[in-house]
This record gives structure tokens, sequence and C-alpha cells, in this order.
């Protein structure tokens, strides 16, 4: 077997991702027994989290204040800052227009692809070079990978402190439903991320290992996965432990997110008549409102709302469940749709299915439970938190590919088909959708010209016949075919898919052994290049951040030592040889702070005026300084912010 | 360009090969199943990460191999059309063209199947169903006896029952 001519997933590891916490080994801390850590993470629409396996237990990532769930929101604070999380979430109305949520709807997908839901965000998103979608903050454009990178860098700053150790492998879970383009922009945002992907999990599959953790009940499993954004259906065989998923069918633009759409539309309407939609702050505030009505009408039969808007008005309405149930009834009818073909791809009727499993936290809407239970004749299974069911599967899978487990094997498939464009524009389909990878095929080529030295090949995803009804994948140009007549070299070219379902492509010219080079340039998403300048980027930027920080701690420190010196002088009494040689270091040292000097100069201040101070009657002035300095210090410390 | 899925390029071993089988028609269903997951246990790359980018890729293609593998020889015709190409290359392109008296029955059935409805359908998919047991006994037959010639006809033939049949349940 020859080795790829291009390694799509060979980013390099950033060496930026050094051990960030010093901290000791709590008593509790997981010591695997490949010697390795890796974490599930959850990287979802609107919820991130982590979980981890110990032993045969698997548990979520809780940070200090005991939530699991990091918000995916990323803010960029006018003030220069980044805030991620529950800090950027509190902030999406303060800032709505520099607050990015969602950004998984728009990950390894164009601008124009993502033209409809960009109506709804009160963010800008825009086309950038190549037509890849980018959100606009001010001045600056940011790629969805890059948002999900800071969400990604959050999680994983929550498990290490949770952990109490660092974290670079991780299994990352993603739509069963997303293509090629969006997976790889995914493992793109964990090596932004300072994180090493060892496997891109679906979250269907991921869930169903969360229901059946020891793998020893056999049987057929139907996991039903809506969440904020997407929705994902599986159908699995377990078998003595290995996990097979038979068919996967779903929809990337189909979740919560939609229900609380068409309740955002309500509170619209029930508004003064105006030009609302265009204002980001009445988006967020509408939307926000909509969402806490849909998770009332989840436990009550009517919601009342009273949402006022300032000069845009107020808006007085009540929503009955059955008016909400009747809004919904079609995207429900729809998951029910993506069921029944799920189910008919894996040939399994619906009187053979075990048990049906529900995860995603848009499950807990009454209709969608009442809806599956009818449909699959079967009581649903909710006993795992919806919300934390697919991190801890991931963990499962993440201890599976550590080496501590070798009971469990997982067989995934290809939610859709990947072919190539013929003549005339048809897709000549190489992969079928379901098939069990990696997966591979070989198929030959040759050239249309005497002395054609490359060959250029279109790759598709998709179920439909012509190219432009497929998304394109990207353009694959094979080089240096050695120079003959037409029709003569025999270009071998091999589609494999990894476990990732992600595509690797190679080739070699039959006759002569020569590897073909392969130049790859995706349509979605960012390629090796870019991928590789961000993360270069990235460390330059951590080094420029912690080169300002400390200069600002010097400086504080070195303030604050002036400080507590000069009230130590008028508390103690010294005498005067001492008194002038701390005077003149003290001197010497607020010099420096009022010049501006460089950390290295403050710092090397700073140890003159300890030595002089050090070595004076220790118990005289030191413990006066020592005091001041405490005092200064516990005051100087700014509250911790998030990066 | 060869059936979808049947071409075994230089270099790869056949599915037969890959799962240690004899090439044969007659499988045990069970005992296939079980020797795919045990292979998959023994191969995956999930078990068995290797340390360098070439033993990685070498893992990948040989788990690659066993799943293409299974996905032939757990169904009888892509199974069949596989064994008719390992016996003689070529054999399936030969005789694509298929009897035109077949032809026509074969296109009365399809509209046949595009305008069943009620109590039509479960006894329309009933003669299908037949039809093709029919078609599978006689490629069996023929490749028992070496008919080679004969078997590929036949399987190209019972692709228009297939055909009908899934446009049927497409239909319900």
């Amino acid at each position: 077997m020859t080795p790829p001519a291009s390694n799509p997933t060979g980013a390099p590891n950033p060496t930026g991702a050094q051990n960030p916490t010093g901290t000791p080994q709590p008593a509790g801390a997981p010591k695997p027994a490949g010697g390795r850590l890796v974490v599930g993470i959850d990287l979802g629409t609107t919820n991130s989290l982590a979980a981890v396996r110990t032993g045969k237990q698997a548990r979520v990532l809780r940070d200090q204040q005991g939530e699991p769930l990091i918000p995916s929101v990323v803010c960029f604070h006018p003030d220069g800052s980044t805030l991620v999380g529950r800090a950027a979430k509190a902030l999406r109305l303060q800032h709505p227009e520099r607050t990015v949520f969602s950004a998984k709807r728009l990950i390894g997908r164009s601008a124009s692809e993502c033209r409809a839901d960009a109506r709804n965000l009160p963010y800008r998103v825009v086309a950038g070079e190549r037509d890849l979608v980018r959100v606009q903050i001010g001045a600056r454009q940011w790629s969805p990978e890059a948002i999900s990178a800071l969400v990604l860098q959050q999680v994983k700053q929550t498990a290490e402190q949770a952990l109490g150790q660092p974290i670079r492998d991780a299994v990352i879970t993603v739509p069963a439903w997303f293509d090629d383009a969006q997976r790889q922009a995914t493992k793109d945002a964990a090596a932004l991320a300072g994180l090493e992907c060892l496997r891109i999990l679906n979250e269907p599959t991921a869930a169903a290992l969360a229901y059946g953790i020891d793998g020893s009940k056999d049987g057929t499993v139907l996991v039903y996965d809506l969440g904020g954004g997407t929705f994902d259906v599986s159908v699995l065989r377990i078998d003595d432990g290995v996990f097979r998923v038979l068919a996967t069918a779903g929809d990337t633009h189909l979740g919560g997110d939609d229900f609380d759409a068409l309740l955002a539309e309500r509170i619209l309407q029930a508004l003064p008549k105006g030009p609302h939609a265009d204002d980001p702050y009445v988006l967020q505030a509408v939307r926000s409102a909509a969402e806490g009505l849909k998770i009332r009408l989840s436990s009550e039969a009517t919601a009342a709302l009273e949402l006022d808007l300032g000069a845009h008005g107020t808006a007085r309405l009540t929503v009955a469940r059955t008016e909400f149930e009747a809004a919904i009834a079609p995207l429900v009818q729809r998951t029910l749709d993506c069921v029944q073909k799920a189910l008919l791809d894996a040939a399994v009727r619906l009187e053979q299915l075990d048990e049906v499993v529900l995860v995603g936290g848009s499950t807990r809407v009454p209709l969608v439970r009442a809806r599956l239970a009818a449909f699959t004749g079967r009581t649903p299974h909710t006993e795992v938190d919806p919300d934390l069911a697919v991190a801890l599967g991931a963990a499962i899978q993440a201890d599976v590919l550590a080496g501590n487990d070798r009971s469990l094997l997982l067989l995934d498939v290809i939610p859709l088909s990947l072919g190539i464009e013929t003549l005339g524009g048809a897709v000549q389909k190489l992969i079928l959708r379901n098939s069990t990878i990696p997966t591979s095929r070989t198929e030959e080529f040759s050239t249309g010209v005497d002395q054609q030295t490359s060959v250029d090949l279109a790759i598709y995803q998709g179920e439909r016949e012509l190219a432009t009804d497929c998304r394109l994948l990207g353009r694959f140009k094979l080089r240096g075919i050695p120079p003959m007549p037409a029709g003569l070299p025999r270009i071998a070219v091999t589609f494999l898919v990894d476990a990732d379902g992600v595509l690797r492509v190679t080739a070699r010219e039959q006759r002569t052994g020569v590897e073909a080079g392969i130049q790859v340039v995706p349509s979605y998403g960012l390629s090796r290049d870019e991928v590789k300048r961000m993360m270069l980027d990235a460390i330059e930027h951590a080094q420029q951040d912690y080169v300002a920080r400390e200069a600002i701690e010097v400086r504080n420190k070195a303030e604050a030592m002036v400080r507590g010196t000069r009230s130590a002088l008028r508390l103690a009494e010294l005498p005067p040889d001492q008194t002038y040689a701390v005077h003149k270091a003290l001197k010497q040292l607020d010099a420096l702070l009022t010049a501006k000097a460089d950390a290295a100069a403050l710092k090397a201040g700073c140890e003159a005026l300890t030595k002089v101070t050090a070595t004076i009657a220790d118990d005289v002035i030191g413990a006066a300084v020592a005091k001041a300095l405490r005092d200064e210090q516990a005051a100087a410390t700014p509250p911790e912010t998030p990066r | 360009m060869s059936p979808s899925g049947l071409a075994s390029p230089s270099g790869t071993p056949d599915p037969f090969t890959v799962f240690g089988l004899p090439h044969t028609l007659d499988l045990d269903e069970t005992a296939l199943e079980r020797r795919y997951l045990r292979l998959s246990r023994e191969c995956h790359p999930d078990l068995h990460r290797a340390a360098d980018t070439a033993d990685c890729m070498a893992v990948l293609q040989l788990a690659a191999e066993i799943n293409d593998a299974w996905r032939v020889l757990r169904d009888p015709w892509l199974r069949t059309k596989a064994l008719l190409e390992l016996l003689r290359p070529g054999v399936l392109q030969q005789h694509q063209k298929l009897d035109p008296g077949f032809l026509a029955e074969a296109l009365e059935l399809a509209e046949e199947v595009a305008f069943a409805s009620g109590a039509a359908v479960p006894q329309l998919r009933e003669r299908l169903t037949t039809a093709l047991a029919a078609d599978f006994a006689a490629v069996r037959t023929a490749v028992l006896q070496g008919d080679l010639d004969t078997a590929a006809r036949r399987c190209h033939a019972a692709n228009y029952h297939k055909k009908a049949l899934a446009d049927l349940d497409l239909k319900s």
C-alpha cells in the first residue's frame, strides 16, 4: 500500500498546546491503563460539554459552579476581550451583533447556502473569498471554524480544570448527517483549539453507546436525536459488544431553533407595525422570549408573554400548546419521514425494533415524544439526560480509542453517497450511502489528449443523479502523469472514507507506478494551508497575549511594591543608612514605572528593591512591608475574567 | 463501466478471499455475519491504533477491505456477480444486452407496478418475490453446471424484477 499523496487530516498539532495547568492532580483524577486520557466532547449547536470515562463509569465534566453545559456562544466584546460560554450568552442582548451562536449551522458550508439562516441571525453573516461563510464583527471576519475553536477551547479549559490535568486528545461528535466538508471543518476547529481529534463520532451512535454501555444486551435500536439545529436518526444493531450502524438519515437544518423561529414569528406579529426584523436587539430579545415560551409550553397548556421592547413597543400574547403543536407538526412529520427512510435503508421493519432512544434537548417537546411513540409503537427511552447522552457516549468511544476497553467496537456508516462528475454533468456514485466505514473504492481513469500530464476530478456528495443537484466537495487535480499518447495512462484513483467519515484520495499511474500528486481545492471550509496559517497565527497570538499579560502583571506588582514600601517606611523607624538604601531603590523603581520601562527592567527594579528591604531589620520593616504588600495585592488583583 | 462495486482493481483481494471462504454461492448467512464481526474486532483501526502513518493507512485499508467484502457477500446478488466476475472476468459485461422478448415483458411489468393499487399490490409483490427466487435458483444451477453465460444473462434479467419490487415498495 502506498502512503497517501496528500493527507487531508495531517494538520500539524500546535505546539502552543502546552501544559496549561500547573495544578497538582486531585486524588480522584483518572489514570487510564494506557496512560492516555481521551475526553469525549459534544460540540453542540446550542451547548457544548465534555465527558470522560474512568473504569466503566462515564461522567460529564462540570465547571466550578457545577454546570456541565457550556453555551456554544462567543461574544467579541467592544472592549477587545473575547468571552465564551455563559459569560458570552449573558451579553447577547447587550451586544447582539457581536455575539455569535449556532456557528454549527454555518460550519463547512458556503455563504450562499447559509443565506436563509443568516436572515434570522442578529450578527452579520457575509461571504468571504471563494464564497466561504464568514461572520463579520466590526472590521474583522471570523470563520465558523475559528468560532467553534473558541468554544472548544472553553470546553477544554473547563475539562482540564475538572480533571486537574492537561488534555490533548478528544473524540468530537457531529450530526450523523454531516457531510465530508462539515466533518473536515469540525476537525479543523479542533486543531485550531489545540486538540487532537482522534475521532469524529456521529451523535446518535454516541447516544446509543451511552444507553447500551456494556453492550451486553443484543438488539436493534433506533436513536432519534433532535437537537437545537440538527436532526439525526440512526438504526443500530448491537451484537456482543459490536455496535453496528445499519443506516442513518437526517437533516442538518431541522431542530429546536426552528421551533423557536415559529414562535418568534408570532411574537413579531404581536408587535406594533414597524421594521423590527432588521434590529439585532429586537431579533435577539424575541428569539430569547420564543425559547422561553417553547420551554413553558412543554409543561403548560398555555403560556402568556409580555415583552417590552422599549421604542419598538410591547408584544402581548398568549400561545396555547395546541397552537404551538399545530405550527411545528410539519417539522415533526419531516423527522418521521427520515425515520421511515432510515428503517427502509436498514432493511429493518418497525416490529423488529427492540428499543427506541431519545436524545437532544428538543425531544423534551411533548408532541415529538407522542408522535414518535405512535409511529414506532414503542415507549421511547429517556433515562439518560438528553443533553448529556451524546457526550457520555463520546467518552466511552474515547476510552476505547485510548486503548482502555477492548470489549466495544463501533461500526458506523457514511451518511451520503460519494461520486465523481462524469461527462455530461452526471454523477457516478463510487461509495453508496450507508456503507460501513472505513470503505474504499478504486477507479481507473485515463487522459483525453496526447502528452496530457494532469487530470481534473470533481468529487460530489449527495444522492441525486446530476452534479448540479449534489454538493461539490472539492476539485482534485492529479498531477505528474507521465506524458503518453491519449488514453494510454491508467491512473488508479483510490477513494477511501476513513472511520471519521472523511474522504482521502490517493492516485497512482498503473503502467509506470508513478504516484500522481493530488491537489485539493475544497469548495467549503478551509484549505490545508489556511488551517496551518491560522494555527501559526493562533500560536503567535498566544505568545503576544502572554507577553502582554506578563508586562501588565509585572507593572502591577512594581506599583504595589512602591506604594507598599512607601507606607512601610512611614510606619517603621529605620537607621538613616538603611532608609537611604531603601529610598534609593524605591526611587529607581518609581523612575522605571514613570518611564514605562519594559517588563524585564521592571522585574530587575523589583528585585533590587526586594534585596534592600530583605537585608534590613527583618522584623522591623519586613513584616510591615509584607503586610502592606499583601493588602495591596489583594486589592489590586482583578477579578478573574474569562478569555 | 463494470457493475457497481464489483470492479476488482489489481492488488485488491476478492471478497471471498478477504473472508477466507471458498469461491462458492452457498454461504451460511449466520456464520458469515459472525465471521464479519470477528474480523472487524481483529482488524478495526479503533482497536489497533498503529504507531506511524504508513501502518495506520495499512490498518485502515484492511478494515475497508473487510467492510467492502461484507457488503458484497451478504447480498446474494452482489455475491453472485462477484463470483461470476472471478470465474470469468468480463462475463457480465459480455451479456449485458438482453433478448428483446424479455425486455418487452419487463416493460409491461414496470407498467403494472406503476398502476398497481389496493389488493393488487401484495399480489404483485408475491409474484415478483417468486420470480426473483426463481431467477436466483436458475443462476445457482447454471453456475454449478459451469454455464456462466446463462448465469450472467439471468443475473441481468433479475435486475428488472428487483427494480420492479423496489418501485412497488416505494409506493407503500
